[in-house]
């Protein structure tokens, strides 16, 4: 039986497709098995973080320090540099070693090498912004469309005016000019704004925050408007790495669009919630109005370029396709539910484990 | 001009602009105009104006041109009014033909009497609204 465990021992040891080593209280490697010398090359006298990150002080955010504070099993992504250089990520699983007076002297890392994955994850990523980027050019001809179509018939109810002596006419053909000319404005700057897009600044930031935020931007216009709207922020939510500029631009569009259909609805009492709340390791933002809803037809549609059932001038119809674009930057989903005459919810549902590295820390060499 | 009846058209467009401009360019062209932001209002209107022709955008607040077009073809009193779509809208297929045929697909309706791509060519415009009121 003792043959059989050392045999088990040494086999699962040194042939397990897991790279494992263990580290002391000073992070110091003192036993590594095959996979991990074969992976992450020379460990003895060196520190975890050294080996796979090429760091010269622990990580921030150490999962190994928690474990060794609390004794709790801790699994997380990371991403290191081998020794060529070249990036691998890696889910690492922290378990702590407690000694019979309860004392934890060391912790295994168990890493298991996912690269491929991820960088099949990034490609599919890039493959949807990419799509995305697409069909907004084709948008772009429909928007452009619309817009020429007012230039034109300025120009033609200018003339028109001018061969009766219509002076109305006149002023109000140039009108029609000015306000088209305007719009093409806009509508270039907006699409060149989201097909640039800006790198996401990804930091830790309290999501309930943005959303507090983003309900006071509107409330006065709401309150003016004679419609409710109030935050309802989940007691649990932490803090998460996203890009606050970004998710703040997102719940910007939700809450303007709910407004919007509130406003165009008949229904007294009408209100607008802006919702938080966590549910197994996902982080939820919620929008929910009870305006107008949605028919078939603009449910079909809502994701479409340029699309808009706003009034002229109030929507370029760049809003939800900037919102998607912007959540799926962050690994994230959109979906709405929404019935005509009972009002809309729209939810951005984020996995914190696909959430994005901070930029500092993911691009540079030899650091995570 | 003659003493005859000015024919009147009803244009559905929920772009001021756009309905400024065929508003002026049929009544340059003798005819009679009515107009309408949505929809819903089209439908209110085209049931008191008694059109003898639309002129219908698709993409509209509260009630699309598609709807429009089809609770139109669904009213007895007002299935046989023409309807000339004029849209920036290129989906559905990209041609007007599909188009047409999306329209009339669902409900089993009619495809509609005309189709005009945004920004429209006046002088095919008129021809088309011409023919089909002649």
């Amino acid at each position: 039986m003792k043959d059989i465990r050392g045999f088990i021992h040494r086999k699962l040891w040194d042939q397990v497709p897991l790279a494992i080593s263990i580290i002391d209280r000073d992070f110091r490697i003192v036993e590594a098995n095959r996979s991990f010398s074969d992976t992450y090359g020379r460990w003895r006298n060196r520190r975890c973080y050294q080996v796979y990150k090429g760091l010269h002080e622990h990580c921030a955010r150490c999962a190994a320090v928690e474990t060794f504070a609390d004794g709790r099993i801790r699994v997380k992504e990371e991403a290191g540099r081998l020794p060529d250089g070249k990036r691998i990520d890696y889910l690492v699983h922290m378990v702590p070693i407690v000694r019979s007076n309860g004392e934890i002297a060391y912790v295994i890392e168990m890493s298991t090498d996912i690269t491929a994955t991820k960088v099949l994850e990034r490609e599919k990523l890039e493959a949807e912004r990419l799509a995305v980027v697409g069909q907004t050019v084709a948008g772009l001809a429909h928007g452009i469309k619309n817009v020429l179509m007012g230039l034109d018939g300025g120009v033609y109810v200018v003339r028109s005016g001018m061969q009766k002596g219509d002076s109305e006419r006149i002023l109000q053909g140039w009108q029609m000019v000015e306000e088209n000319i305007a719009r093409i404005s806009s509508f270039a700057k907006e699409f060149l704004e989201f097909a640039r897009g800006h790198t996401p600044r990804v930091q830790p930031i309290d999501p309930n925050r943005v959303a507090a935020k983003v309900v006071e931007l509107f409330v006065e216009k709401a309150r003016l408007a004679g419609i409710s709207l109030r935050a309802k922020l989940g007691p649990g939510v932490s803090c998460a790495m996203m890009d606050e500029e970004g998710i703040h631009t997102c719940l910007v569009n939700l809450v303007s669009n709910a407004l919007d259909a509130c406003e165009i609805s008949d229904k007294p009492g009408r209100k607008v919630v802006l919702g938080t709340h966590e549910r197994a390791g996902k982080l939820v933002f919620e929008v929910s109005d009870d305006g107008t809803g949605m028919d078939y037809e603009v449910k079909k549609r809502v994701f479409t370029n340029f699309f808009s059932t706003k009034a002229s001038g109030k929507g370029t119809g760049l809003g939800l396709l900037t919102t998607r674009k912007i959540v799926q930057e962050h690994g994230g989903t959109v979906s709405f539910r929404s019935t005509r005459g009972h009002g809309s919810i729209f939810r951005l549902v984020f996995a914190r484990s696909r959430l994005p590295r901070p930029a500092e820390e993911a691009d540079q060499p030899g650091n995570d | 001009m003659t003493n005859e009846r000015k024919r009147k058209i009803l244009i559905l467009d929920d772009e001021p602009a756009v309905v400024t401009y065929l508003e002026t360019l049929l009544k340059d062209n003798g005819y009679d105009t009515v107009c309408a932001g949505d929809g819903k209002v089209g439908m209110d209107k085209a049931k008191i104006d008694r059109p003898d022709l639309v002129c219908l955008d698709i993409t509209m607040p509260r009630r699309s041109g598609i709807r429009f077009y089809r609770d139109l073809r669904a009213d007895p009193d007002l299935k046989s009014i023409p309807v000339v779509v004029v849209t920036a809208v290129t989906g559905y297929g990209g041609d007007p033909e599909s188009f047409k045929k999306f329209l009339s697909s669902r409900k089993r309706v009619p495809p509609p009497e005309g189709f005009v791509a945004k920004p429209i060519d006046r002088e095919e415009f008129i021809a088309i609204l011409r023919r089909l009121l002649s």
